[in-house]
């Protein structure tokens, strides 16, 4: 093991010095002459929620440690993302860092040895009497780190989940109003198709139009499926209902022109930027999106709805804060993450338009953030988050984003397009599995 | 003239023995540059090798030593074969049309814009031919993606105004996503050779050029004639460095397409990463880039070879 390490250090201690990974000089939270140095890694936008809110805990983290210096460091989602597995064999690590859940991600760093197990604080601090049991999945990982069981490895302190943003002007021009059910749904999409208008604003080289798939899965879909899809609780076809049913549904829905034939090599931005510009009536995206939508849209009255007819959402806990393995300080990074989750902070997270996973909506002010937080609370409270159709194995995202290029292209049926995913979910899973 | 044969020293022996010992005092010179070579190319190389024979997820994952079983699996992968065969399509966008293209602008400029204009409006324009190079790829991915996207971009824009009803998508149709990527490498690719051939022509003597100019050879006769041979050895470090940078070609496609749509621009090195990073199949990510770098290896010595032998034939003929 020390082999691999010192060995894999070097090649790409070597080799990586001309991408800037080496994030010299940031990490660890080294005890220098008696004063400690914590260091987090983040890689937030200064505006978004989640950093305001850690702002105010960083804090009141350095009013209860005077001693302690704390330093943050921003980083990019895609450079940790690609990277961490590599920087995080070092000593220059960081006290605590945020990164993404799941299987594939943190899942991929615990069966590494690359992060601390969190059970004995979890346990410490009440995270796991705290937290909703779905949200947890997310944060408990095996040794092939596979989510759902095993250690906490991970903790959420603000949520996501995947809703549909609406015009509402282009809705009362048409004379339409909010669909409750699948149906009315496409009754929605229809009028919109008649009058020259494609209802969906999608994009296919990305992952809004793999989510869009997932989402119509699971309008046939119980808990039971998202288990053995997400962890492994059983065996996926990939013939049968529900992903036969909500494929060919999809399948349909290009056919019928919901969604645009040439959105193939759109990415999410192109997708979101054309309900920006007020292009498409609906856009069936993320809670991530709902800052942009406030600041951006300046032409129309927009609204949210929960996808109809179905209990399951995409959707999941935020990205997580971890401790790597060979941090310096993990005491004081339990203690910090304990600090987000606190009243305050998750107070802050709610009236900054971001879901916090503990605390009271009806506090909130503005009506689209209490609604959008409620209706999280709802998700939560039925049990209702499903993932991301990524998350189970390794690299499984592109090929999702392949075999949704294959529909909108025409090239290949829905049949077709789930034997390639069902052959690649299985080598995924079998690699996860045979540690 | 009879050309003089090559005959192979008799004596080398005792010759190579004495040059040997003049050179022993400067040995330590070389140090650094060995010292250089061994820790950014050599032991990235054997490491990489050595992590190619194991199944592993990297970090501190253990590694379980599988000998030749990623290159085994790699024979039967198909995306393996179709990004080699993607390769083949990147050497005509990054070699063969940039060099053709290259070499006439070189000739345009260097014979009609330099002399019947000034040297000055040559020098601009040859600048700005080389700009695509000078500018970040992703710089340049994000302006093409301006100009490509289907809906938005600004070449349907124009055919859309020109009637165009259903405009081609760019970059998200598999027949199309490739020759589109191909467009944006030969518009990066394109100041390279026109730079390197113009400063070549430079060296040409101007003498060859008139006197077949007296004996009533024409613009194209004495291109011909004259400009192609004369700057053979820099066609050569053309073609060889572009064929090298059209093997391992990377950047471009992960900001145009990230390979696909549907694999259709998947190119090794992204393969490679692909695995590496997204996989975590660290082993086979590794199988991949040794494959790529033999495959590299090997054209380079092919063209190296050619190039010698070329040199050898003018040597010769002389």
């Amino acid at each position: 093991m020390k082999i691999n390490r010192r060995a894999f250090t070097g090649l790409m201690g070597t080799t990586l010095l001309g991408l800037g990974l080496a994030a010299c000089g940031s990490g660890s939270g080294s005890s220098e002459g008696g004063a400690t140095t914590f260091v987090i890694w983040d890689y937030e936008t200064e505006t978004s929620a989640q950093a305001i809110a850690w702002k105010r805990a960083i804090e009141i983290f350095k009013d209860r440690h005077p001693e302690v210096e704390v330093r943050t460091v921003e980083q990019t989602f895609e450079q940790l993302q690609k990277n961490a597995k590599i920087v995080l064999t070092g000593d220059d690590v960081p006290d605590v860092m945020e990164f993404n859940k799941g299987n594939s991600t943190s899942g991929q760093l615990a069966s590494q040895g690359l992060i601390t197990p969190l059970t004995d604080y979890a346990a410490k601090y009440g995270w796991d009497s705290a937290l909703p049991a779905s949200l947890q999945t997310t944060a408990r990982y095996t040794e092939a780190g596979l989510m759902g069981a095993g250690d906490w490895y991970g903790v959420p302190n603000y949520g996501e989940y995947v809703f549909v943003y609406y015009n509402k002007d282009m809705f009362e021009q048409a004379g339409l109003t909010v669909p409750t059910t699948l149906e009315e749904l496409e009754s929605v999409c229809d009028a919109f198709v008649a009058q020259g208008i494609v209802p969906f604003a999608e994009a296919g080289s990305e992952y809004p139009m793999g989510q869009l798939w997932y989402q119509l899965v699971l309008t046939q879909a119980d808990r039971n499926f998202v288990n053995a899809y997400q962890l492994f609780q059983g065996d996926v076809d990939w013939r049968a209902d529900p992903i036969k049913a909500g494929t060919e549904r999809l399948a349909s829905w290009i056919g019928k022109g919901y969604v645009a034939a040439d959105s193939a090599g759109l990415t999410a931005e192109d997708a979101g930027a054309s309900f920006v510009a007020g292009r498409h009536p609906m856009f069936v995206s993320g809670s991530w999106w709902f800052a942009r939508m406030v600041a951006d849209i300046a032409g129309f009255e927009w609204d949210q709805f929960l996808f109809p007819g179905t209990d399951l959402y995409p959707g999941s806990s935020g990205n997580l804060w971890v401790v790597p393995a060979n941090a310096k300080n993990p005491d004081l990074a339990a203690e910090f993450i304990d600090i987000t989750l606190s009243e305050e902070v998750q107070a802050v997270f709610a009236q900054h338009g971001g879901l916090p996973v503990l605390g009271d909506p009806t506090t909130i002010e503005d009506d689209k953030t209490r609604v959008m937080t409620e209706n999280f609370q709802e998700i939560l409270d039925g049990d209702g988050l499903a993932f991301y159709p990524d998350w189970p194995v390794a690299g499984f995202y592109d090929q999702i984003v392949s075999a949704m290029q294959s529909l909108i292209n025409g090239s290949k049926t829905g049949a077709e397009a789930m034997a390639d995913l069902a052959a690649a979910y299985e080598e995924g899973k079998a690699e996860i599995v045979d540690v | 003239m009879p050309a003089p044969t090559r005959t192979r020293p008799q004596a080398a022996g005792p010759r190579t023995r004495r040059s040997r010992r003049r050179s022993l005092p400067y040995l330590p010179y070389l140090i650094p540059g060995a010292l250089a070579f061994t820790v950014i190319i050599l032991y990235p190389l054997v490491m990489n090798i050595w992590y190619s024979l194991h199944k592993w997820k990297g970090g501190m994952a253990p590694m379980r030593f599988i000998g030749l079983g990623n290159y085994s699996e790699l024979l039967a992968d198909e995306k393996f074969w179709s990004s080699f065969q993607n390769s083949m399509f990147m050497i005509v966008a990054m070699v063969l049309v940039p060099t053709l293209i290259g070499l006439l602008l070189a000739a345009v400029l260097f014979d009609y814009v330099g002399k019947h204009f000034s040297s000055s409006v040559a020098s601009t324009l040859r600048a700005m031919y080389y700009l695509p190079q000078i500018l970040p790829v992703a710089v340049a991915g994000i302006v093409w993606n301006w100009i490509l996207n289907s809906q938005t971009g600004a070449l349907n824009s124009i055919l859309r105004g020109l009637g165009v009803d259903a405009p081609p998508n760019w970059l998200g149709s598999t027949s199309l996503a490739l020759p589109s990527v191909m467009l944006v490498l030969i518009w990066i690719q394109i100041g390279y050779p026109t730079v390197i051939f113009m400063s070549a022509l430079q060296r040409v003597d101007p003498e060859l050029y008139e006197a077949a100019e007296l004996d009533g050879a024409g613009w194209f006769a004495r291109f011909r004639a004259i400009t192609v041979p004369q700057i053979k050895p820099e066609t050569f470090v053309i073609v060889l460095t572009c064929t090298i940078a059209a093997l391992k070609v990377f950047a471009p496609v992960y900001v145009l397409t990230r390979g696909g749509p549907e694999s259709s621009t998947l190119v090794p090195s992204y393969y490679s990463y692909l695995n590496f990073f997204d996989k975590s199949k660290v082993g086979y990510g590794a199988a991949v880039s040794t494959v790529l770098t033999l495959v590299i290896i090997v054209i380079a010595g092919v063209i190296q070879v050619l190039q010698n032998r070329s040199a050898r034939r003018e040597e010769e003929g002389r």
